[in-house]
């Protein structure tokens, strides 16, 4: 391996947003990391707040209409290599919100997370498990360290 | 307003800060303007609205069942209070009884409610001061409980327990499922006496919070704050004293003095403990019976209202049945009434203590955002 994949793999930094779903994925994301029973500290993954040293973005939640240009701009401050995950149903296909009763779409919600940003990996559940944003997160790894 | 109530000088120079809609030390997006005159803060401005996502909007037309099914997914902390009052409406409404042991099961399945939400805003207090030992051990004890809710209901955020006439079938609880609670509240009991013993002996985090974020009684009543946000001020109300399902319990109603940070975290560290008692009278006393009332028929009704207390303070829904399907909802959560409190809380105090002073009410933001009509000013 070279020296830059080699020091990529030693220390991979989460960035998680939150645009407007109910907060149970969130918690659960947070849960996943910080609590010491399922410890993702352990394989040098970190939580950080800060879109400019982190290397993926996690994503929750439907994206209401307020929320599009920040997601959009929290996008372009990541630099490069970067992957996106989608977490949860709402991340997925809308969730609950997306239409009211069967086809009429909803006006708050400027659609699931895929016709706003590319993603890399999907996450399902509701809310999802911390077992399986764990699988998330290594399935989405060799795009960080094959990259040059 | 100026704390001192005195006509601003014309050349002082204020700078306006503003922690945007996204910001790093929030969870959720909401946007403060605070307006700051040598590193004091003179005014702030709290703007929410952004997570609205038009709930009270699809739930109109809705059949009632799966309307009430619908309430659960407003917020993924407090969802077990949604759906047991949108359940007690249709029951007020049609007149439904609920047999006694469904009561039992729905009072325990709300207490283990409150044991993780308030455990959860322990672990974010502490997360906002900077002490991440402190955040991990309170996530690691509120594992126990979360497994119990696993358990019980069958998913660990959002697990419905209640339904209209009683609890689905399958809550029941048989001696293996009393026998493991009782062993997860020992254990609870245990660790949370360990972990308050330690915070209340460091001095340095008591010097932190001990006088900061103060708000007055006077202006807690005026502004209708409600929960342990009103009760640490001193005020002395709580509405499961009038709640007809907690009639058979014995408990306190636990108050502090000061309205600042640390009297917002031991009232609620206090509450843990009756939560534990309420849910150890239950299990001893549990009666016999069936668990659910299949025996009603379905009527007209106009619009009816309900009240219960949650761990955020107040919660009121009410809505009209016509045909079977729901018309004219509305929902009104405490957290409006006590994040509008807040943006007095933070006057007077340095801006680095600002944050700590909003999260200080525990806000649920996402529970929130809805179409409100002012009638009166």
């Amino acid at each position: 391996m070279s020296l830059k994949s080699y020091s990529r793999a030693r220390a991979v930094h989460v960035m998680l947003v939150y645009t407007g779903g109910c907060n149970g994925c969130d918690i659960e994301i947070v849960n996943c990391i910080f609590s010491p029973k399922y410890d993702a500290e352990q394989y040098k993954v970190f939580l950080t707040w800060n879109p400019r040293e982190a290397d993926v973005l996690v994503v929750t939640g439907p994206v209401t209409k307020h929320n599009e240009k920040p997601l959009i701009e929290i996008y372009n401050a990541i630099p490069e290599p970067k992957a996106v995950i989608a977490a949860g149903a709402c991340a997925l296909m809308g969730g609950v919100y997306k239409n009211i009763h069967g086809d009429i779409p909803s006006e708050e919600i400027a659609g699931p997370v895929d016709n706003i940003i590319p993603v890399d990996a999907k996450v399902p559940g509701c809310a999802v498990r911390p077992e399986d944003i764990l699988s998330g997160v290594v399935a989405a790894l060799p795009l960080l360290l094959d990259a040059k | 307003m100026n704390k001192d109530n005195k006509i601003t000088d014309r050349k002082v120079i204020e700078t306006e800060v503003t922690m945007g809609t996204v910001h790093s030390a929030a969870i959720e997006p909401y946007r403060v303007r605070l307006f700051v005159e040598d590193e004091m803060v003179r005014d702030a401005e709290i703007t929410i609205g952004i997570n609205h996502r038009g709930v009270e909007r699809i739930m109109e037309g809705l059949p009632v069942e799966k309307a009430n099914s619908l309430t659960e997914k407003i917020c993924g902390i407090c969802s077990n209070s949604h759906i047991w009052n949108s359940c007690l409406v249709a029951e007020k409404a049609i007149g439904i009884d609920v047999p006694e042991r469904a009561q039992y099961i729905r009072v325990i399945m709300e207490e283990l409610e409150r044991l993780h939400s308030h455990m959860l805003y322990l672990a974010h207090g502490n997360e906002v001061l900077g002490h991440e030992t402190f955040a991990m051990r309170l996530f690691y004890i509120r594992e126990t409980v979360m497994e119990l809710l696993r358990m019980i209901g069958g998913n660990r955020v959002q697990y419905g327990a209640s339904i209209i006439g009683g609890v689905r079938p399958r809550c029941e609880l048989d001696e293996m499922r009393i026998q493991k609670i009782r062993e997860g509240m020992d254990l609870t009991e245990e660790k949370i006496t360990e972990f308050a013993e330690r915070f209340v002996s460091d001095p340095m985090i008591m010097s932190r919070i001990t006088g900061v974020g103060t708000l007055t009684q006077k202006m807690a009543i005026r502004l209708d704050a409600s929960g342990p946000t009103l009760r640490s001020t001193g005020v002395e109300k709580d509405l499961r004293t009038v709640m007809e399902a907690y009639d058979p319990f014995e408990f306190d109603v636990i108050t502090q003095d000061d309205g600042d940070v640390k009297s917002n975290l031991l009232v609620r560290v206090f509450e843990i403990f009756e939560a534990i008692k309420i849910i150890r009278q239950a299990l001893n006393n549990l009666p016999d019976g069936k668990i659910t009332n299949r025996s009603w028929e379905m009527q007209d009704a106009p619009i009816t209202k309900s009240y219960i207390e949650v761990p955020r303070g107040t919660l009121y829904h009410s809505y009209a049945l016509e045909d079977g399907r729901v018309r004219n909802s509305i929902v009104r959560t405490p957290s409006v009434a006590n994040i509008g409190a807040m943006q007095y809380a933070a006057v007077g105090h340095h801006i680095t203590d600002a944050q700590l002073a909003i999260v200080q009410c525990d806000p649920c933001f996402t529970c929130t955002d809805r179409a409100i009509q002012i009638i009166k000013i």
